[in-house]
């Protein structure tokens, strides 16, 4: 299949039709349907672990772009490349903002009731929910993002 | 346009939160600010319902958190329930599950 590609404006604003073109690309691989054939375009339905991981990974990417590389500002663009196919997704994230020291992010700990974290989740997300994450600090800044179908669950 | 995707409900001493659609980062911080109001009551049980929540990212979870935090912080009940597909699956990888009982 040919890429996806969409670029908008850095900022959070943009980020619902960012995450509706990711959903609906996940489909494609995954073979899932939506439950509200009227195509609401308010609802979202991840019913399906392949999409909500997908989605649920780009949003903090994305989440990670706005906020970070353009600190909440804009100021430049995200471009997005989604490549689908019969058993995996790409995904590439590029921005012109400030680079993100992704080493710099502490592990998760172990969950404490009384120390539950109010930050530094999104990374922890992206990367648990994906099969490969990479980053490659720019200009331009790349995010590469891969998640694979698997075999083993069987009805995709 | 982005609407806060939630709804509180008053009885006696008893809040209920419901959210519902997206909680992320741009509706997170509406959310945290009727937080912030619902803490300063001081309800004796606060109850949130998050049946017709379909996505949930690391801003939305942080705002539960948060109302977790300020709930026990004054002696009150905290109870979550309804978290089902994407929100749930988030609240497992981060093991936030077992925290808000979440099923």
């Amino acid at each position: 299949m040919l890429p996806i590609r969409l670029v908008v404006p850095g900022l959070l604003r943009y980020r619902a039709v960012a995450v509706r073109m990711v959903a609906e690309a996940a489909r494609m691989v995954s073979g899932s349907r939506p439950r509200d054939e009227a195509d609401d375009a308010r609802s979202y339905d991840l019913r399906d672990p392949f999409d909500a991981a997908v989605v649920s990974a780009f949003g903090e990417i994305f989440n990670n772009v706005a906020v970070h590389a353009y600190d909440r500002k804009g100021g430049g663009s995200i471009e997005i490349a989604i490549t689908p196919s019969e058993r995996d997704i790409w995904i590439e994230v590029r921005d012109e903002g400030q680079p993100f020291a992704l080493a710099d992010v502490a592990p998760m700990a172990d969950i404490d009731p009384d120390g539950l974290p109010e930050r530094g989740m999104g990374i922890h997300i992206a990367k648990t929910m994906l099969d490969e994450m990479i980053y490659e600090p720019g200009p331009p800044n790349l995010w590469r993002l891969c998640k694979r179908i698997d075999w083993q669950r069987g009805g995709a | 346009m982005t609407t806060a995707p939630f709804e509180v409900q008053r009885t006696g001493n008893a809040v209920t939160l419901i959210v519902r659609g997206a909680l992320d980062i741009t509706t997170a911080p509406p959310l945290a600010d009727e937080i912030d109001k619902i803490i300063a009551a001081k309800p004796a049980k606060v109850h949130v319902d998050l049946s017709p929540l379909e996505l949930i990212d690391s801003s939305g979870v942080a705002a539960l958190v948060k109302l977790y935090k300020g709930v026990r912080a004054i002696g009150g009940a905290f109870t979550l329930d309804g978290a089902r597909d994407q929100p749930l699956a988030i609240f497992k990888l981060l093991r936030m599950d077992k925290v808000f009982k979440a099923p």
